[in-house]
């Protein structure tokens, strides 16, 4: 059976003993010890780090909704979707122009963001440069390993969006009057019904360029490896109208 | 007399700063001596207010001189050690890191010379905000009053924004077209943050480019070189040899990777050399060749690794006498080291060691044979200047076990040797030899000419032999029959599955005397020679598992 009071523990200790142990052995560092002052940059580091949570948490539930099995087909009605639901999560979120560039980065590290599906990718990029507050956004994605496609997907007017390195397929799809500018090269299908604004590419373009687009302007500094079926709008090669003008077949290569 | 009272001020701060930093272990810094006007003498250095080799930090009188109007000389000199011992005590730390930040920073600029600025700008702001966050520091107030360049104003304005500090930039200049976007992304950058640095300096670099390409352009035009970091350049100077040394190994194991290490290797060449690396006839004599990045790659993966060796009974072994002198190299262990010959320094090209000379004795002492290692570069293995071999790797891993127990080494390089596709070293204790020929790739076919061999083997009572093959050998039946007459101790180690191996492993089974170890996958080597060769060695681990 247990004592209901414990036994009470002698409180009287030696006198050099008692000094030796209330005295702190690093009390030399207690006077020096500078406090840390919370700097700015702490705060903007936190809130950076807090943004850049809630859009990644949006590219996760746009892939649960939209790519359940990891997979993704490209289709007119899947990227229309796929935007609709990008909109739904990107409204929701205040961020800058340096956010999305760090996004894209953050999607190649796969401890981050596990999975990178290039087309809900790029649906969800594009509808954060559409929502962004800056009418003009430069990202610097020259370092990035992955060609984003779907890039500049619905770029409305009055907006500005100049990538510093190269895209991938389905680049600048139907623009509604932005400007578009790839300081890289660019992949296949890209303009494909773009409805107005400008698409300037600097190097290369791939197969199917301006497929249905129906107005708008696509001017290419390099090459143009194959033009689709355009329906109205007008496609420069190093500053010669290619369409219309002189008759070329689609996918002519050249 | 200036230089005596700026020492004076240093003796007096120097207590208070080393607790500030929590006792860091580095020298009293010294004051570098102010050049006579007269004699038009120190111009070149008088932008740069310290100086760091080694550990020994050093201010420079003309620039606290130069500073003095504008701001104590003792608030001078304090802002300066502040900033010259947090490069010790948390950025970059050591060797390791600064390649990796080199690394990492060229990734993004492409270019040697800008990758160099960009990783010290990068190491300074690190330093300076770390300075500022922990501890009492004049380092604002010095960068209020310093000469500022271009992107000295650009690194002004984000300390200014993270240190929530006014530095005195006027607000003209941070409205500047670009300026004011290229602070806002600096500032995003979780500068303090160790585990995130890799990631954070490429996006320091990609923002800091186009102002660095403009300067370089600048520059290039005056045909200058531009203005000196008043906090100090050349940081490479910082680290000792024994610093370098681990720096290299660390790097070399955490790449693994032959062509990034070799970069930036290159790339640094001329302070390596400063430091003794690839000079003549092994590292630091005289002057000379341009550093080996393969040999060197291998040489500091395989001092990752360790392998034990059980000694062997050795007749007639009496004790080690001095017996005469050789120039020590980087890398070696100094306690042979004669200080008496050395003028009391360690430096490679002056320093000596003393080669001992076994004496005549009786018994029977343990020590450890000296090994013949012969490695296949036939086309079937990988080129080890092109890729990480593996086998290279192994072979290199033995040859430092062999190298440690003071035995030594002999290399029979072979492709198809009966037409001269071979490389022989006889039996020697210099590394970089040895290394050399590891590394040697010749591409063709597969075939041993024992008469190479033999020679190797003669005369030699004890003798360790390690082979490294794939085994697609044209005369395998008499590289059989070779180890089936010998009775020396063989680590044969064969890459992947195939008739070969079986035939050979087939053929040599009863043989006590010869180990065998398939490696699968060609990473295993380092892991499963080493596992293996310690339960050959070792019978006790044997019986165990």
């Amino acid at each position: 059976m247990k004592s209901p009071t414990p036994p009470k523990k002698s409180s009287i200790l030696p006198p050099d003993k008692e000094s030796w142990i209330t005295k702190n052995p690093f009390e030399e560092f207690k006077t020096f010890a500078a406090p840390t002052p919370d700097l700015p940059l702490d705060q903007i580091v936190q809130s950076t780090e807090a943004v850049m949570d809630r859009i990644r948490r949006g590219y996760e539930k746009l892939l649960e909704e939209e790519a359940k099995e990891l997979v993704w087909m490209v289709q007119y009605n899947t990227i229309i979707k796929a935007y609709e639901v990008a909109e739904k999560y990107v409204r929701e979120v205040d961020y800058t122009a340096e956010d999305i560039e760090d996004f894209c980065f953050a999607l190649e590290n796969t401890q981050r963001i596990p999975y990178l599906i290039p087309g809900p990718a790029g649906v969800y990029i594009s509808a954060l440069c559409n929502y962004a507050m800056e009418e003009e956004i430069v990202l610097k994605l020259s370092e990035l390993k992955t060609e984003i496609n779907l890039i500049g997907f619905r770029l409305s007017k009055g907006k500005r969006l100049m990538i510093e390195g190269d895209t991938g397929d389905f680049t600048g799809i139907g623009l509604e009057g932005g400007e578009l500018v790839i300081e890289g090269n660019s992949k296949n299908w890209t303009g494909a019904g773009m409805r107005g604004g400008k698409i300037l590419i600097k190097k290369n373009i791939g197969l199917h360029t301006g497929e249905w687009m129906m107005g708008g302007e696509i001017y290419v500094g390099g090459r143009v490896r194959g033009l689709g079926n355009i329906v109205e709008g007008k496609v420069y090669e190093r500053d010669k109208l290619v369409y219309p003008g002189k008759v070329r077949y689609p996918n002519l290569y050249y | 007399m200036e230089e005596q009272h700026y020492q004076s001020i240093i003796e007096e701060i120097w207590p208070k700063l080393r607790r500030k930093h929590l006792y860091p272990e580095i020298p009293m810094p010294k004051v570098k001596g102010i050049p006579d006007p007269e004699q038009g003498e120190g111009e070149e250095g008088e932008g740069v207010g310290l100086e760091m080799k080694q550990k020994q930090m050093t201010i420079n009188g003309a620039f606290v001189s130069q500073m003095k109007d504008k701001m104590p000389e003792k608030r001078v000199i304090e802002a300066l050690l502040d900033h010259g011992i947090t490069h010790y005590t948390f950025c970059p730390w050591d060797f390791h890191t600064h390649l990796r930040l080199y690394a990492e920073a060229k990734k993004v600029v492409g270019d040697k010379e800008l990758a160099k600025q960009m990783s010290n700008y990068f190491i300074d702001v690190i330093a300076d905000t770390h300075c500022v966050r922990k501890r009492f520091t004049e380092i604002p107030e010095l960068h209020r009053n310093l000469k500022k360049g271009t992107i000295e104003e650009v690194i002004a304005f984000l300390y200014q924004k993270i240190w929530g500090i006014d530095l005195g930039i006027p607000p003209s200049k941070m409205s500047v077209k670009g300026h004011a976007d290229i602070v806002r992304r600096l500032a995003r950058i979780p500068y303090l943050d160790r585990s995130r640095w890799g990631e954070s300096i490429r996006k320091f670099a990609r923002s800091l480019k186009p102002l660095l390409v403009e300067e370089q352009k600048q520059q290039g035009s005056k045909g200058g070189k531009g203005e000196h970091n008043p906090q100090g350049e050349d940081y490479l100077n910082h680290y000792s040899n024994e610093e370098i040394d681990q720096g290299l190994r660390d790097y070399a194991r955490q790449t693994m990777v032959l062509s990034e290490f070799k970069d930036v290797v290159e790339d640094f060449s001329d302070e390596l050399k400063g430091a003794g690396y690839g000079m003549e006839g092994g590292m630091g004599r005289g002057q000379g060749s341009p550093i080996d990045a393969d040999i060197l790659f291998y040489m500091k993966l395989a001092e990752n690794y360790s392998i034990p060796i059980k000694k062997v009974p050795l007749e007639e072994k009496g004790s080690l006498h001095p017996h005469s002198h050789s120039p020590w190299e980087i890398g070696s262990p100094f306690q042979d080291v004669d200080i008496w010959t050395s003028f009391g320094k360690i430096m490679p090209g002056i320093t000596q060691v003393w080669t001992k000379r076994e004496g005549k004795g009786r018994g029977k002492m343990e020590g450890t044979p000296d090994c013949l290692i012969a490695i296949d570069s036939s086309g079937s293995m990988i080129n080890p200047r092109k890729s990480l071999s593996y086998a290279v790797l192994g072979a290199a891993c033995a040859t430092n076990a062999y190298l440690q127990n003071g035995s030594k080494v002999a290399i029979y390089n072979f492709s198809d040797a009966p037409m001269g596709g071979k490389d022989i070293l006889n039996y020697t204790d210099q590394r970089e030899d040895i290394y050399r020929v590891l590394c040697k790739y010749f591409g063709g076919g597969t075939a041993l000419d024992l008469e190479d061999l033999i020679p190797l083997t003669q005369g030699k009572k004890n003798l360790d032999l390690f082979i490294i093959t794939d085994m697609k050998i044209t005369n395998l039946e008499a590289l059989i029959g070779f180890f089936g007459q010998i009775q020396n101790r063989v680590t044969a180690v064969h890459i992947g599955d195939n008739p070969y191996a079986a035939r050979f492993e087939k053929a040599v089974e009863k043989r006590k005397n010869i180990s065998i170890y398939t490696v699968k996958r060609k990473e295993d080597i380092p892991h499963i020679v080493l596992g293996r060769i310690r339960d050959y060695f070792n019978p006790t681990h044997i019986k165990k598992s």
